[in-house]
């Protein structure tokens, strides 16, 4: 599954990402596409809380891609 | 041909193999901007250090807030808001440091200020305002207006430098709520304000007891937000640390370098930095205050459009972000403080490459931005400050109003979250 983010204000990059994640299918994973540098803390932290590893990979100038994994 | 899609122009979210010279081409020219950017600023604290020393000391701190703020991405709403939202107390903890070191810093300089504590002989500066149910009714009212704007005044400031067209917009939206208020103040002026009691703790406990006292406040709200965090969640692993170390002086700089520029700050980090800034720029004048500067320039457009609110009772009295709308200036110290906020801001993600205008899809984003900016704006008005002046400048100053709109705005933030999970 995939999300984009880009544009929005604090906090709906984390909300919508949480929201995403809690509708995943176990055998996914989410990317996240997020212009919202404050996201490259808050989620990796709550997606931790529900299982999952983040990936952070710059995609462009202040953009990046989270992508999230079930933690085996 | 019309009905196919050409696979390079799908809208395919990661742009898969990112075209490798773009990247780093936009953070160099990122990087200048920035670099520029620093110099401009520095060509202004040199010409403004010409005319008037004050105004260049304050355009160097509001740089020096604006920078610190981007770089830990310190977020006096979301300390508030995700204590309800996601159970993280991680950033009240970092605000929690930094107005431990403030009070101790304060207090030696109120000390030296009013060696003698006796009735009426309050600091110079220290932001000791009229406590009543303005206090209260202003703290909630800016609560639940910052959670649904996504930022609070000074929040929206560095986020305006960071490019976000939605704290742009909110910035609007305050100057609009500080403006109805300053046309309501001289009812609240006569009905309660002028009436309701300065209440310094050194006054009624002396110093080492309001300085105690105040300590005491904090740790104990230290451990309330622990067990909060504690309470409503799971407890997250320590990140792991990176084993490397430098092998030479050049690579340990670099490191540094990077540590500072580009990499964000821990928020602990941001916190006492910005505790320290508030303490020196105190040695000025007055501590750090956004509003007063919003609040003039309010004033100041109202007035070009003949909608001015005039004389406003009581406000030489009054310390704080109580500002006076027929003597100051718009580009005053006050203004200026805001100013650098922005420009430090601009400068921060600049150089590591976080600038981008950003643009909200969902038209109720804006919406979400204009109502919680006059909310907030309102309600600053009425509790003389916001997140910064009535809080984080007023518990260092041992004002016991800092405490109780601390107290009115995590009120607010829970209402405004509450408000915020109903919202598409």
């Amino acid at each position: 599954m995939k999300i984009d983010v880009r544009g929005e204000i604090c906090p709906y990059p984390q909300v919508k990402t949480v929201a995403a994640l809690k509708k995943l299918a176990a055998s996914d994973q989410l990317e996240v596409l997020t212009d919202h540098p404050p996201a490259l803390e808050t989620v990796p932290a709550q997606a931790a809380r529900l299982g999952y590893v983040a990936e952070i990979t710059e995609v462009g100038s202040a953009e990046w891609c989270i992508v999230l994994r079930k933690t085996s | 041909m019309s009905g196919e899609v050409n696979p390079a122009q799908s809208p395919t979210l990661i742009p898969s193999g990112v075209q490798p010279s773009i990247v780093p081409r936009r953070r160099r020219l990122n990087v200048a901007l920035g670099v520029a950017a620093g110099a401009a600023a520095f060509f202004i604290f040199v010409a403004t250090a010409w005319s008037d020393r004050l105004l260049a000391v304050f355009w160097l701190f509001g740089l020096a807030f604006g920078f610190v703020l981007q770089r830990s991405r310190f977020c006096f709403a979301s300390a508030f808001r995700d204590l309800f939202l996601l159970g993280d107390a991680r950033v009240m903890k970092g605000i929690i440091a930094g107005l431990a070191l403030a009070t101790v810093g304060f207090a030696v300089l109120m000390v030296r200020l009013v060696p003698e504590v006796g009735f009426g002989s309050l600091p110079p500066g220290a932001t000791v305002l009229p406590l009543g149910i303005h206090t209260l009714l202003g703290g909630v009212l800016f609560g639940v207006g910052m959670v649904l704007a996504g930022g609070c005044t000074s929040g929206s400031l560095y986020r305006a430098g960071e490019g976000y067209v939605g704290s742009m917009i909110a910035l609007l939206g305050i100057m609009v709520g500080l403006e109805i208020s300053s046309h309501t103040w001289n009812w609240w002026w006569a009905f309660h304000i002028s009436r309701a009691p300065l209440i310094w703790l050194p006054e009624q406990l002396g110093y080492l007891g309001g300085i105690l006292v105040t300590l005491l406040g904090l740790l104990v709200s230290f451990l309330v937000v622990s067990w909060w965090e504690f309470r409503t969640s799971i407890m997250l692993p320590a990140k792991s640390a990176d084993g490397h170390t430098p092998s030479s002086f050049g690579e340990h700089l670099r490191v540094l370098g990077h540590t500072v520029f580009v990499k964000g700050w821990p928020v602990v980090v941001g916190g006492v930095a910005l505790g320290v800034l508030n303490v020196f720029l105190y040695t000025y004048r007055h501590p750090w205050g956004v509003v007063a500067g919003l609040g003039i320039w309010a004033d100041k457009l109202a007035s070009a459009a003949d909608l001015g609110a005039g004389e406003l009772l009581g406000r030489s009295s009054l310390a704080g972000c109580a500002f006076e709308p027929e003597t100051a200036s718009a580009l005053g110290h006050m203004p200026l403080l805001n100013l650098g906020v922005i420009g430090g801001a601009f400068i921060a993600a600049s150089l590591a490459s976080e600038f981008k205008l950003r643009i909200p899809r969902q038209p109720l984003r804006y919406v979400q931005s204009v109502g919680g900016g006059v909310c907030m704006g309102y309600g600053a008005g009425l509790a003389l400050g916001c997140t910064v002046g009535a809080f984080f400048s007023a518990i260092p100053s041992l004002a016991l109003n800092g405490w109780v709109f601390a107290m009115a705005l995590t009120i607010g933030a829970f209402l405004g979250v509450k408000l915020l999970n109903r919202l598409p």
